[in-house]
C-alpha cells in the first residue's frame, strides 16, 4: 500500500504527560500536530489496567500543584482551563513517615499539609521548634517568589533581586542537608524533613534546596490529588482533546529516528513511513533522541558530553507491588494514604543502601488509594501498593527464567516488613497482584533501564541549573525533547509544566521561522 | 552562609556575596561540568532494556517445525520453533500466546495456551494445541491445511493464568475440560522440572476414556512427582478407576486438601456448569481463576436473539482509511480481520485491550461479561473491537497492528 503521508507542522513522539500537553498547545495555537505513540494507550506512566474486577494505576502516587476549586493551583487550573472536568480527590495528609530518627528513637509521625499544622505537629514531635520551623517557610516563601521573578520570562533585575530575593541568592546554589543545617534545625526536625527525598529519588546532600522548597511548599499549600478513575482519566481526557481540537494521534506507531535537511529537521521516520514536518518533539529520554534517533553529525559536543557528564544516573527505578485485596482497607487498619517506612532516617545512607541491591534496600512506601478514594475498587476490598527503587545491581544480569521469584521473593520481603513495622498484614487477602519492576518500566516506556523521572536532577544539574542553561540544552534545530527529564523535573506536574513550556517555546521559533520565510520571498 | 542564614527573618539585607556568586554561577558550574566529560558516543544499551525485550518480546519468527495428530481427540499439537533457533521468550507455565497466520488475504490470530514446559524455550520450542471447533475458521485450517515447516508469528508470553505463590494457595484444584487441559499440563511439567513449586491436583473432563487428551503425558509426570495427581472424570462414559459424570462440588471435595485454589479452564458449558459449583463450594473470589481466552460461545450468543444486520464500517489506522462492511453477528475485529485490515489483537475475550480502539461515530453491543474496559474508557467510547458487536454503521479508529515483518 503506496501512501503520501500527510505533512505536519509539529509531530510529538510519545503521548506521555508531556507530549500530550505539549501536543493540545500547539493545537490550541493553529499548528497541524501529529502524536506517534509506540504503546497501544495515551499517558505512557499516567495510565491504567484491568485486573479481574480491579482497575489499578501503575505509577501515581499524587498529583502536585492541583489545588481546591476555591484556590487553583497551576495543574487544576490548566486543566480546566482545557474545559477537561477532571474528577480530582484529594489526599488527606501528606504522609506518614515509620523508622528511626538519627540518634536510634522511634520515628513514627504523620505529616499534615498545610503549613500551620505541619509546624503544630513539628513542635509536638520536637519541642522547641517552632520559630525555625517559621523560618523555615518564611525561606519557602521567598524562594516561590524569587523564582517566580527569575522564571516569569521577562529580564530580571539583579539589583532588585538583592533587595528582594536575597536569601534565594543565598541559598539559590546549595543542597537542602547544606541548609537545613545553617538554619540549624534540630536533627530530629532534619529527619522528618528530609522524608521527602523519595518524591525526587534524589538524596538531601545532592538535592538543591531550591527545588525541595518549591515542592515541599506546594505540597503544604495545595495539598495532593488523586484523580478518581485513576491515572487513565487524565491521559484519556487529553487524548480526547487532542482529537477535538482536529489533532491526530496514532498508536502503536513506533518512531525510529529524526530526518533532517541541512540541518534542520525536516521528519519524523515512523513504522508507517517517513512523515515531514517543520517541528518534532520528543516526549523520549534525551540519551535514546541523541543517541539512537539523531543521526551522529547532528549531535553536538556539548550534547555527548553531557550526556556523558550525567554518567547514566537515571532517578528512580520503581520497583512496585501492586495489589488488589478482598477485604476493606479498615478491616486491614490502614488509616494513612502514604506510609514511608524508612530503613534509616538520613537519606544519603539510605539512597546509598538502595543502590547496593534489594538485600540492604531497607525503603519503601504503602499507598491505599482507598483511604482518599473509597470508590478505587468494589465496596469490601481495596487497592494498594508498595513501592521502593530498584537498583541496577539486581536487574542487570537476572536471567528471565529467574525474574518472576526474584521478584516474588522481594514483593514478599516488602509485604513482611509493612507486617512487622505497622502491622498490617496482607498476606491471605491477596486476589490480584502484580509486580512491576525496572524491566516491567522498560518494557512498556523503552527508557534507559526502566527510569521514569529522566537523569536525576542533582548536583550540578538540578532544576534550577537547567533552567538557566535553556539556550543552551537545545541546540539540533527543530528538534527538543521533552518530559520527565527536562527542566521542570520528574513528575505528572512538572511533566505537564513542561510540555507546556516548551510548546510555547516551539510556537515561538515557528512564528520566527515562518517571518523570516515570508520576508525573504517579499 | 550558616552566619547569615541563623539571623533570616523575612526581609534581610545583610548577605554574602560569595553565596550569590555561587547562585549567579550555576549556569558556570554546570557548563564545566559538562567540559570536564568525554566528548564519546552516547551509550544506548542498557541490560534492563534487553532483558526485558527478551522476556516480552513484540513477536516470534517460529515454524511449525512437527506436527503431533491426537487421534481420537479431533486434535493436534502444533510444536513450534524459533526461525532462527534463538530461544523463544521464557514464559510462567500458564500462559498464552497470541498465533498469527495468513489464511487467504486475511491475518487472523488465535490464543492458545502454551503446553510445553517453559524448559523447552531454551531451544526455542513451544507446544500449542488445538482442538477441532465446528465452523471454526482458524480451527479448521490449522487442522486439515497447516503443515510442518509453515510460518507462524507468535506473541510474547500473555495473560495471567498462573501460580503466584503471594496470591493463592500452595495447593491448587484445577477442573480442565477437553482442551483446557493445555494451561495445566504446562503447570505440570513446570512442576516436574522444578519450575514452580505447589501441589497440583487435576479433575480432567473428558467424554471418553479415548478421547482423554495428554493421557501418555499426565501419567509420566505423575510418575515422576508428587506434586501432581490427575484425576479422570469421564461424562459419556463409566469404566473402572475412572470418575464419571460431571465435577460437582462433591467431587471436588473429595480430593481438594483443606486449603486450595481453584483453577478453571474449558470450554463454555464448563465455565457455566462451574459457576454453582464455586457458589456451593462457598470459596472468595480470590480463591478462584478462570483462563478466559478464546471463550467466545457466550459471547456470541448475547447477540443470537437479534435479526442479522449489515453496516458500514469506516476504520482509521494512522494514515489508512479502509471501508468495509460488518455484520451484527460478529466482532468488530472479525470484521476487520475479513476486509484484511490488519487489526491488534492478543486474548480476543476483551480482557488483555490490546485492540482497545476509538469509536468516532456508531453505536455496539458488549457482552457485560466481557466488559473488561477501563473505567474512563467506557466513558469516552473507546471499546475493545474482539468483544463489540455493531448496532449501526461504525467509523472506528484503531492502532497499528502487529505486522508480520515487524
Amino acid at each position: 500500500m503506496d501512501l503520501v503521508l500527510p505533512e505536519f507542522d509539529v509531530v510529538v513522539v510519545g503521548a506521555g504527560n508531556a507530549g500530550l500537553m505539549a501536543a493540545i498547545k500547539l493545537l490550541q495555537a493553529g499548528k497541524k500536530v501529529l502524536v506517534v505513540e509506540q504503546h497501544n494507550l495515551p499517558g505512557g506512566c499516567a495510565s491504567s489496567y484491568i485486573r479481574g474486577r480491579f482497575e489499578i494505576d501503575p505509577s501515581l502516587h499524587e498529583l502536585a500543584s492541583v489545588g481546591s476549586t476555591a484556590k487553583p493551583g497551576s495543574i487544576r487550573r490548566m486543566f480546566d482551563e482545557l474545559g477537561l472536568d477532571i474528577n480530582w480527590v484529594p489526599v488527606k495528609d501528606c504522609f506518614r513517615a515509620v523508622g528511626k530518627y538519627s540518634d536510634g528513637s522511634p520515628m513514627d509521625i504523620t505529616i499534615p499539609s498545610g503549613k500551620e499544622e505541619l509546624i503544630e505537629v513539628m513542635e509536638k514531635e520536637v519541642p522547641g521548634t517552632r520559630k525555625k520551623m517559621e523560618k523555615l517557610f518564611r525561606l519557602f516563601d521567598e524562594v516561590n517568589a524569587g523564582l517566580a521573578y527569575f522564571s516569569d520570562g521577562t529580564n530580571y533585575n539583579i539589583r532588585y533581586a538583592i533587595k528582594h530575593y536575597s536569601n534565594m541568592l543565598i541559598v539559590g546554589s546549595h543542597s537542602c542537608k547544606i541548609v537545613f543545617k545553617a538554619l540549624r534545625l534540630p536533627q530530629k526536625c532534619i529527619d522528618i524533613m528530609s522524608t521527602y527525598w523519595s518524591y525526587l529519588g534524589v538524596d538531601m546532600g545532592r538535592m538543591s534546596f531550591l527545588h525541595y522548597a518549591m515542592m515541599v511548599s506546594s505540597y503544604m499549600t495545595e495539598g495532593a490529588y488523586i484523580p478518581a478513575f485513576t491515572s487513565h482519566e487524565l491521559s484519556v481526557a487529553l487524548e480526547d482533546k487532542l482529537r477535538s481540537l482536529g489533532g491526530q494521534i496514532w498508536f502503536n506507531c513506533k518512531a525510529m529516528s529524526f530526518l533532517f535537511d541541512n540541518a534542520r529537521l525536516s521528519g519524523v521516520r515512523t513504522v508507517y513511513g517517513d512523515i515531514k514536518c517543520k517541528y518534532a518533539l520528543a516526549n523520549v529520554n534525551e540519551d535514546i533522541v541523541y543517541g539512537r534517533m539523531v543521526p551522529k553529525e547532528i549531535v553536538t559536543p556539548r550534547l555527548r558530553r553531557l550526556s556523558n557528564a550525567r554518567k547514566q544516573k537515571y532517578g528512580a527505578r520503581m520497583f512496585t507491588v501492586h495489589l488488589a485485596l478482598d477485604v476493606s482497607r479498615e478491616a486491614l487498619g490502614i488509616n494513612d494514604y502514604s506510609i514511608f517506612m524508612l530503613g534509616t532516617a538520613d537519606s544519603e545512607t539510605e539512597y546509598r543502601n538502595i543502590m547496593k541491591g534489594f538485600d540492604s534496600n531497607n525503603f519503601s512506601i504503602l499507598v491505599c488509594y482507598n483511604v482518599a478514594n473509597p470508590s478505587a475498587s468494589p465496596e469490601g476490598t481495596c487497592i494498594c501498593s508498595i513501592t521502593t527503587f530498584g537498583s541496577p545491581v539486581d536487574w542487570d544480569n537476572l536471567k528471565p527464567e529467574d525474574y518472576a521469584a526474584f521478584k516474588t521473593k522481594c514483593a514478599q520481603k516488602l509485604m513482611t516488613r509493612l507486617k512487622e513495622q505497622t502491622g498490617i498484614d496482607l498476606f491471605g487477602h491477596v486476589e490480584e497482584i502484580a509486580i512491576a519492576t525496572p524491566w516491567t518500566f522498560a518494557r512498556y516506556l523503552g527508557t534507559p533501564e526502566g527510569c521514569v523521572y529522566g537523569h536525576e536532577t542533582a548536583d550540578w544539574d538540578d532544576i534550577i541549573s537547567r533552567n538557566l542553561q535553556l539556550g543552551k540544552d537545545y541546540p539540533v534545530k527543530g528538534l527538543k525533547p521533552i518530559g520527565a527529564g527536562g527542566p521542570r523535573g520528574d513528575g505528572y506536574s512538572s511533566a505537564y509544566q513542561c510540555g507546556e513550556l516548551m510548546a510555547q517555546m516551539v510556537i515561538r521559533e515557528l512564528e520566527e521561522m515562518d517571518g523570516t520565510s515570508s520576508e525573504a520571498r517579499s | 552562609m550558616s552566619g547569615k542564614l541563623a539571623k533570616l527573618k523575612v526581609k534581610i539585607r545583610n548577605f554574602s556575596l560569595k553565596d550569590m556568586l555561587d547562585f549567579k554561577n550555576l549556569p558556570l558550574r554546570r557548563d564545566k561540568a559538562i567540559a570536564a566529560a568525554e566528548d564519546k558516543d552516547i551509550n544506548t544499551s542498557f541490560p534492563i532494556n534487553s532483558n526485558a525485550a527478551r522476556l516480552h518480546p513484540s513477536v516470534q519468527k517460529m515454524v511449525v517445525s512437527r506436527i503431533i495428530e491426537r487421534d481420537g481427540c479431533s486434535a493436534r499439537t502444533l510444536v513450534l520453533k524459533k526461525e532462527d533457533n534463538s530461544p523463544a521468550a521464557w514464559f510462567r507455565a500458564g500462559q498464552y500466546v497470541s498465533v498469527k497466520m495468513k489464511i487467504g488475504s486475511s491475518y487472523v490470530t488465535r490464543p492458545y495456551s502454551i503446553s510445553s514446559s517453559p524448559k523447552l524455550t531454551k531451544d526455542g520450542r513451544i507446544f500449542i494445541t488445538v482442538k477441532e471447533n465446528p465452523g471454526g475458521f482458524v480451527a479448521d485450517f490449522i487442522l486439515t491445511e497447516l503443515k510442518e515447516g509453515d510460518s507462524v508469528l507468535v506473541s510474547g508470553p500473555e495473560g495471567n493464568f498462573y501460580h503466584d505463590r503471594l496470591r493463592d494457595s500452595r495447593n491448587v484444584v484445577a477442573v480442565a475440560g477437553g482442551s483446557g487441559i493445555t494451561p495445566f499440563l504446562s503447570m505440570a511439567y513446570a512442576i516436574r522440572d522444578g519450575i514452580e513449586d505447589f501441589n497440583l491436583t487435576i479433575l480432567f473432563g473428558s467424554r471418553t476414556e479415548k478421547s482423554i487428551l495428554f493421557r501418555n503425558e499426565l501419567d509420566s509426570i505423575t510418575e515422576e512427582t508428587d506434586k501432581v495427581r490427575v484425576v479422570h472424570v469421564l461424562s459419556d462414559e463409566e469404566a473402572p478407576l475412572f470418575e464419571h459424570g460431571f465435577i460437582t462440588a462433591d467431587l471436588i471435595r473429595k480430593y481438594a486438601p483443606s486449603d486450595y485454589s481453584l483453577f478453571i479452564c474449558g470450554p463454555e458449558g464448563l465455565y457455566r456448569h462451574m459457576e454453582d459449583v464455586v457458589k456451593e463450594l462457598g470459596l472468595p473470589k480470590r480463591l478462584v481463576r478462570r483462563e478466559i481466552i478464546g471463550v467466545s460461545g457466550r459471547m456470541v450468543s448475547s447477540v443470537s436473539d437479534t435479526p442479522e444486520e449489515s453496516y458500514r464500517l469506516s476504520v482509521i489506522q494512522g494514515p489508512y482509511r479502509y471501508e468495509t462492511t460488518a455484520s451484527s453477528k460478529e466482532t468488530l475485529l472479525v470484521a476487520m480481520e475479513r476486509a484484511g485490515i490488519l487489526a491488534p489483537a492478543k486474548c480476543r475475550s476483551g480482557e488483555c485491550g490490546w485492540c482497545r480502539s476509538k469509536i468516532l461515530s456508531g453505536t455496539v453491543c458488549i457482552p457485560p461479561q466481557n466488559d473488561f474496559r477501563r473505567n474512563m474508557d467506557k466513558q469516552t467510547e473507546h471499546i475493545h473491537p474482539c468483544v463489540s458487536f455493531p448496532t449501526s454503521d461504525i467509523v472506528l479508529e484503531v492502532p497499528r497492528g502487529d505486522t508480520p515483518d515487524a
